[in-house]
This record gives C-alpha cells, sequence and structure tokens, in this order.
C-alpha cells in the first residue's frame, strides 16, 4: 500500500504553501488521499517555514514524522531536516555539505537559477512542483490543467512559462534517473474517477457557518482564525453576508450580539487572545439571552504565545469565561467533515437555548487539509422560533418552566428590550432581588435541557487501553490504533466533541473502558481534569504535548506504548 | 412645558437626580420622535452603562441597554442587518469617549446610518464624581483630588478633523434648541454625533444650568457646516463663549448603501432544495 510522507520547507514568502497546495491539489485530483499540515512562523518574509504532506492509497488522519521525501526551497531546510529522511528517500533542491541519512539520495536542483532562466523567480514553486510529481510519478496532465485554471486570467505567456516550469523540473529528475523507481509508481488511478475533496478546517468551520443561514460575521484578523474571516468575506457578495472586519474583539462580539437582537444568525472568530477580549461579550449574550456563536482557534499561550502554533489550552477557559455563571455550550469538532456539522449544530442549539455557543478549533484543525471520499452534511439550519402570544406587554424574559422565553426581532408591533443589567420578564432592569433571583434560575435552568442536547463521545473499542481525547486530536489517536493494532496491541479510542455541558450518564458510560489514556495538547490535561470533576472518576494517566506542535503518529505511538 | 408623546413610557421609575439635565435630553427626544412621525416599534435605542445610559428604559421603544462603552457596535450591527429601523446609541460622556472611544473612531469611518447621542456632564455620575474624557484640567474628585491632570478631549474637533458624517452640539437646558439639532441629526443619511451639554447637579459644581446660560449661543447664518475647516475652527472655541448647533455636515454613502444589494441575494437555507443547491455549489469548490 503506497503511503509516503514529504515535506516541503523554505523561508517564509518562497512559496512553500503555493507548492504544498498544489501538490496536494493534484494527487487529490489523482485519486490518492491527502494529508497536509502547515507549520509556519509569525513573519511574513524569512525565517522557516514548511508543510508536511502524506499521501495514501487509504485514507490517512494524521501526519508521520519520517520522510520519503525532502523537498528544500532554501538550504536551511535541509541543516534542519535532513535526518528526518528515511532510508530509501530523497532529498531534493538547495542541498548542503552535510552527509544525508543512510540510502538516502541526494538531487541538488537550482530551482529559482531555472525559474530565473525562464524569465522570472516566481516559476520556481512549479519547477520543483514539477520535479516532486516526477519523483512521485505522477504525470503533468493535471498540473497543466491546474496552471490553466489558475493562470488564465494572467494571460497565455504565464500560462504557457509556468507549464514550461513544470516540464522543466520533471526533466531535471529524470535527467537524473530519480524517476525510474517512482514512489507512487503504478498505483495512480488514471480514470481519475475518484477525485478526492480536499477541505481545511478553517474552510470547513467557515462553510459550515455559511450553510448554517450566517448573515453577520465579524472578526479581529488573529491567527489561526483568520482563514475563516477570508472564507466568508469570499463568500459575502455571492451569498449577502455582512462581513466585518472589527477594530478589536470586544467590536467584534458586540456586534455579533447586535446583528443577532436584530435578526440574523450572527457569527464571531478569534483565538484565545481575542477571546479574552471577548469574555464580557460573552456574558452579554448569555444575560440578553441572544444567540450567538463564537469560535476561538486555540493557540499556545498565555498572552501573545506563539502565534503560529497548535494549542488546546482553552478548554477550562471557555467553559469558565465571563463573570458569574450561565449556561453554554461548547463543541470541538474532530476534523473539517466534522467541523461542517458543528457549526449548524452550534447556531441551531444557540438559537434554541438562547445561549452562546464556543466552537474550539486550533491551529491544527484550522490548517491542516484532509481528503475525504465524499463531503456530507446531516444538519440543516432551523428556523428562528419567535413567538408572542400577543398579550401586553411583551415579555422577553418571561419565567418559563424550561428558562425558554418567547423570543422577538424588533420591528413588529412588540417592543423588544433587552438589558445587561439584571432585568425584570420584560427587559426592564431591576434590583428586585428576588427577581434577581428568579432570573439567575430560569437561565441556569436551561442547563439541564441543553445537556439532553449533547452526544456521548465517539467510540472504537479496545482492551489493553483506551486513548482518550477531544477535538482535533481525534485523527491522530485513529492512527496510533491502527499502528499499535499492527503490533499487536488493543487500543480503543473514546474520542469528545461535544464538550459542555457534558452527556448525560458519562460516570457508567466511562467506566467500561479499560486502562484510559488521557492524550492532550496542553499542560495539565484539561479534559481528565473535567472528567474527573464531573465523573468522579480517576484519569491519572496523561500524554500531554504542549510544545506547539502536533502529535505525530510515531512520537505519540512511541508515548502511548511506554504508559501501557 | 411637558407634551405627552407616544414615546412616554408609564410605568418606570427614573433612576436620575432630581433636576438632571438628563430629564431635558429625554423629553426632547421624545417629542422629537414623535414630531418625526416615528412608531414606538420602528425605533431602537442602544446604549451603554452609566445615568444616561438608562434613558432608552424611559422610553417606549426598542431597547438594547449593552455593556459600559460598546454601543456602537452593537447600534452598527443592528443597522446593517435592518436598515429600515431608525437606530440611535445614546450614552454619557465616560461611556462613549472613555470606555468606547475606540469604537467612536472607527464608526465614524464607517459611517453607519445612526445617530450618536452622548449626555456630556464632564463627569461619571454613576459612579460618584470621578473626572471624566471631557472634564476640565485641574477636576477635582476622590479619584483626583490633586486635581485632574489630563487635558479634556474635543469630541468634536475629534470627529470633524475625521470626517464623520453629522457633528453638532447642543444643551440639555434648550429644549427647543435641542430639538431642532436632534431633528437634522435624526434625519441626517449618515454618522450623527450630537454631543450634549447637561450639567450634573449633584457632582459637577461648575458647569451648571447657569454656567451654561452665560455661555452657550447658537452658530449663525454665517457659519457653513460643508466647509470642514471653519467647523474645525469653530471646534475649538470654548470657554467664555459656547457654540452650539450644527457644525459639520459631510454627506456621503452610508455603509448600508453600500451593502445594500446583499440583502437580496441571501438564500432561504430553511428549504431543503435550496440548501441542496447550495451545498451541491460549495462542495464542488473543494473536489
Amino acid at each position: 500500500m503506497v503511503d509516503v510522507t514529504l515535506k516541503v520547507g523554505g523561508a517564509a514568502g518562497q512559496g512553500v504553501q503555493t507548492v504544498s497546495e498544489v501538490l496536494s491539489l493534484i494527487l487529490a485530483r489523482h485519486g490518492y488521499y491527502v494529508f497536509s499540515i502547515e507549520d509556519y512562523q509569525s513573519r511574513i518574509r524569512g525565517g522557516h517555514t514548511f508543510t508536511l504532506l502524506r499521501v495514501a492509497e487509504q485514507w490517512v488522519s494524521g501526519g508521520k514524522g519520517a520522510l520519503d521525501i525532502l523537498v528544500c526551497l532554501d538550504e536551511a531546510t535541509y541543516h534542519l531536516h535532513r535526518g528526518e529522511v528515511k532510508a530509501g528517500g530523497v532529498i531534493l533542491g538547495k542541498t548542503g555539505n552535510e552527509a544525508p541519512g543512510e540510502d538516502v539520495r541526494l538531487l541538488p536542483l537550482d530551482f529559482e537559477g531555472v525559474a530565473l532562466r525562464l524569465g522570472n523567480r516566481v516559476f520556481a514553486n512549479m519547477v520543483a512542483t514539477g520535479a516532486v510529481l516526477a519523483i512521485l510519478g505522477i504525470g503533468l496532465e493535471e498540473a497543466r490543467e491546474y496552471v490553466r485554471e489558475t493562470f488564465a486570467r494572467k494571460g497565455p505567456e504565464i500560462v504557457a512559462k509556468n507549464e514550461e516550469a513544470l516540464e522543466e523540473g520533471t526533466r531535471l529528475v529524470e535527467a537524473s534517473g530519480l524517476s525510474s523507481s517512482p514512489f507512487l509508481g503504478g498505483h495512480q488511478n488514471p480514470s481519475r474517477v475518484s477525485r478526492r475533496y480536499l477541505i481545511s478546517g478553517n474552510e470547513a468551520l467557515g462553510l459550515g457557518a455559511l450553510l448554517a443561514g450566517c448573515t453577520f460575521y465579524s472578526a479581529y484578523p488573529m491567527t489561526p482564525s483568520t482563514g475563516i474571516l477570508n472564507f466568508l468575506a469570499s463568500r459575502a457578495e455571492a451569498y449577502g453576508l455582512i462581513v466585518e472586519q472589527a477594530e478589536d474583539e470586544i467590536a467584534a462580539i458586540n456586534m455579533a450580539i447586535g446583528a443577532s437582537y436584530a435578526g440574523a444568525r450572527a457569527m464571531t472568530g478569534t483565538s484565545g487572545g481575542g477571546f479574552c477580549l471577548m469574555c464580557e461579550g460573552l456574558g452579554l449574550a448569555a444575560m440578553t439571552e441572544t444567540p450567538i456563536v463564537v469560535i476561538d482557534a486555540q493557540r499556545p499561550g498565555p498572552s501573545t504565545g506563539l502565534p503560529t502554533r497548535t494549542a488546546q489550552g482553552d478548554l477550562l477557559f471557555v467553559l469558565h469565561a465571563s463573570h458569574d455563571e450561565f449556561p453554554r455550550f461548547v463543541f470541538a469538532p474532530r476534523d473539517p467533515q466534522e467541523a461542517l456539522n458543528t457549526v449548524i449544530r452550534a447556531f441551531n442549539l444557540a438559537e434554541k437555548y438562547q445561549v452562546p455557543a464556543i466552537i474550539l478549533s486550533d491551529q491544527y484543525l484550522a490548517d491542516t487539509r484532509w481528503s475525504y471520499d465524499r463531503l456530507s452534511c446531516e444538519e440543516r439550519p432551523i428556523r428562528p422560533s419567535l413567538s408572542w402570544d400577543g398579550a401586553s406587554p411583551y415579555r422577553r424574559y418571561a419565567l418559563t418552566p424550561d428558562g425558554i422565553s418567547p423570543r422577538l426581532f424588533p420591528g413588529g408591533e412588540a417592543l423588544v428590550v433587552a438589558d445587561s443589567d439584571e432585568h425584570d420578564e420584560r427587559g426592564h432592569l431591576t434590583e428586585d432581588l428576588a427577581l434577581r433571583k428568579a432570573m439567575q434560575e430560569k437561565r441556569m435552568r436551561k442547563l439541564e435541557v441543553m445537556r439532553k442536547e449533547m452526544r456521548l463521545p465517539f467510540v472504537l473499542e479496545g482492551k489493553d487501553a483506551t486513548l482518550i481525547g477531544w477535538g482535533s486530536t481525534w485523527g491522530v489517536l485513529l492512527e496510533v490504533r491502527k499502528a499499535l493494532g499492527q503490533k499487536g496491541k488493543s487500543i480503543g479510542v473514546v474520542h469528545f466533541s461535544d464538550l459542555y455541558p457534558l452527556p448525560e450518564g458519562l460516570r457508567d458510560f466511562l467506566k467500561r473502558f479499560p486502562n484510559p489514556v488521557v492524550v492532550e495538547q496542553n499542560f495539565s490535561g484539561q479534559l481528565a481534569t473535567l472528567l474527573e470533576q464531573e465523573t468522579l472518576l480517576p484519569f491519572p494517566k496523561r500524554i500531554c504535548r504542549y510544545d506547539g506542535l502536533p502529535f505525530l503518529v510515531e512520537e505519540l505511538v512511541e508515548q502511548v506504548a511506554e504508559v501501557l | 412645558m411637558t407634551v405627552a408623546t407616544l414615546f412616554d413610557a408609564h410605568d418606570v421609575e427614573i433612576a436620575w437626580c432630581p433636576g438632571c439635565g438628563n430629564f431635558g435630553i429625554l423629553q426632547a427626544l421624545k417629542e422629537t420622535l414623535d414630531e418625526l412621525g416615528y412608531r414606538p416599534q420602528d425605533v431602537v435605542v442602544v446604549s451603554g452603562i452609566g445615568q444616561a445610559a438608562k434613558a432608552p428604559h424611559y422610553l417606549r421603544v426598542n431597547v438594547f441597554n449593552g455593556l459600559h462603552g460598546r454601543s456602537i457596535p452593537v447600534a452598527f450591527a443592528i443597522k446593517a442587518i435592518r436598515p429600515e429601523l431608525l437606530v440611535i446609541a445614546e450614552s454619557g460622556d465616560g461611556c462613549m469617549y472613555g470606555e468606547g472611544g475606540n469604537h467612536l473612531l472607527h464608526a465614524i469611518r464607517r459611517n453607519p446610518d445612526i445617530t450618536v447621542l452622548v449626555h456630556n456632564n464632564q463627569v461619571y455620575g454613576l459612579t460618584k464624581g470621578q473626572a471624566s474624557p471631557t472634564s476640565g484640567e485641574g477636576f477635582r474628585s476622590k479619584a483626583q483630588p490633586w486635581g485632574n491632570l489630563s487635558r479634556p478631549l474635543n469630541p468634536l474637533s475629534l470627529a470633524i478633523s475625521q470626517g464623520a458624517g453629522l457633528v453638532a452640539r447642543a444643551f440639555a437646558g434648550d429644549k427647543e434648541g435641542l430639538k431642532g439639532i436632534l431633528k437634522e441629526a435624526l434625519n441626517f443619511r449618515g454618522f450623527a454625533l450630537v454631543d450634549i451639554l447637561q450639567p450634573c447637579v449633584t457632582f459637577n459644581p461648575v458647569n451648571t444650568y447657569a454656567w451654561y446660560r452665560e455661555r452657550v449661543y447658537y452658530l449663525g447664518e454665517d457659519h457653513n457646516p460643508e466647509d470642514q475647516i471653519a467647523a474645525f475652527q469653530k471646534s475649538l472655541e470654548w470657554g467664555d463663549r459656547i457654540p452650539l448647533g450644527v457644525f459639520y455636515r459631510n454627506p456621503q454613502p452610508t455603509y448600508e448603501m453600500k451593502v445594500e444589494g446583499r440583502a437580496k441575494k441571501r438564500r432561504n437555507l430553511f428549504e431543503e432544495e435550496e440548501f441542496q443547491r447550495v451545498l451541491q455549489e460549495e462542495f464542488a469548490q473543494f473536489l
């Protein structure tokens, strides 16, 4: 079975992402499953950036550390990563003086030099793409089509030059003899009937919002959430959305709340630092019972932390964010496919219970591209349930048995009054403390009905141990289970996407899994702590990664083997 | 004389001090809305926190009484989604110029068709007497026993320098004059800022009704509100003579005009067929 890992590295601004995106697209169109992870620095030019790209015949859901192919757009890439290339592998591009590992072939290629001969440095990306495709054994047909699609607007000369660059890259590899036993040779799907879908977490979150009927998105740019803003902006004119770049995250969440009050389905997105600024607004949504969806794409902190790296350090924070107590939903989708559905669910549940719904993403989920045979969308947006029995005055915050009061938008016959102060049933501010007590109880009553909406975790059984995780680690947990399975270990996976309120019956549910090991991308094991609090079961075995990098398959296999 | 209006709220207890400048502003606003022919259900008044920010509760309108300093982003979004509604953001100087100063700047840039009413009493009332962004230098309070070390913000100069849609100053002690200015501001298409001088009878012993009455005057025919430089120069006048009226008027396309076509493009995703169409169009983008 073909399962090839390649890394494209270079300085920021050199086109690492372009090369890897083009390769991913072409390989997916050839029917391969692709999984690509972005690693980049918080800068525009220079430094070091790379993409890890896994290409396989079977569906893959995690990245591997051992490389078959290393593509060096600069010499630093060679120095930093040559040791990761395994026996039988190839290093191409700008190589250095140090020897590579044993049985690793070197192909020094001057992509930029070739590009300059073609007339412009910018063609270097296509030279590199052509060279990699030749090493993989993929013909240029799809690549040419891509070039024609992408550069048509720039005129026939640019298209021709890019095609020439692809051919030149291929020729260089052929001349070296390295293309004689291509990595994917003989395995490609020539009929191309089964193109794969290719989608990143940020694209899926944006698409989910679009399908949920989101008509208002306000955000302040912040890595790694900015892709959602870009996605929705790209659809704004076609679908009639209002997408506004706010002056800060405080404005962003207040805008979303205002839009929702006025009748829009509204969302805002940010990362942990921006979420900190949104906390007061989160409480405003709760107090005025205005539905909103907030996406927190996590990155390591505290404070500015590592802006472009990944983490799952905000779970306990978002669970408690903003002062005093109020009900909220917290979700953490496991992959782009689920993210699509999660956003629609979050909108629907926020609407139904008139509460904020928080979606936890992270840099890993945001930027990683997954491939699928098909995309599906099981969720459907629900209509807002507006109700008023005509009794005067309209009581926006009527004290009801389940805590959910009749909601209306302004502009109709009834006046709609919302207040961040404690308020009476009509919405006017009050300091009647008995009423305050009744209002707090009304809001908190919703939590128990909300809990019934929450789903139990995803489960794969195993006899030797059970890996417990949440959010973006799902895919790598599946890969680890498979890898350890091949070594004769029976490993289960219990994975949470619905995090708050935790579903009913969780204690009895979790009891049955042997030898639980909680795997998280934070320092202390926040899910483990939450589960201990909620179920009173102990979760002492915790594998925590907090260096900003995602779990890769081989390393996690070793770490799990150690705690077994 | 107090006139009954469609906008009178009858079942609320007003939490302002007797004699507060806020009463004059409240009455003028109710009468203005009535005279302009609005219905209560067509009006949304958004406020922040502070004594002035309680004003919407004393009106018969749609109300969004949000967070301290944050009325403008809420008002902006309501107008963007429901351009047919009249949207007013109303709060005090601490709320609009202090906590929410950044939002004011950026709302001027966006130019939504909203009217911002600032009850400017040059002091924090609800927290009992501290200096506000518009308090004079040397203003003494328990928090500034040595006297305010900062210079006061000039909201008019700020807004005029940034090319705001309409910039005006009014005085709470002259109802008819205030109503005239409110009418101009509410009728103006675009971002309108009305800074309303409001005596605080409890915590501001300096800027009293009498103090203002000795100083205020209305801009005359000789002032051209279309002239940004002249408006800016006028906005610097403060002291023995304090001008009132519309200082600056800069009609330009509003935010809502710029996104006007979008509402029609919204798809009805609650209908399965339409949902499927959008789903298939979008999924195809990822193949």
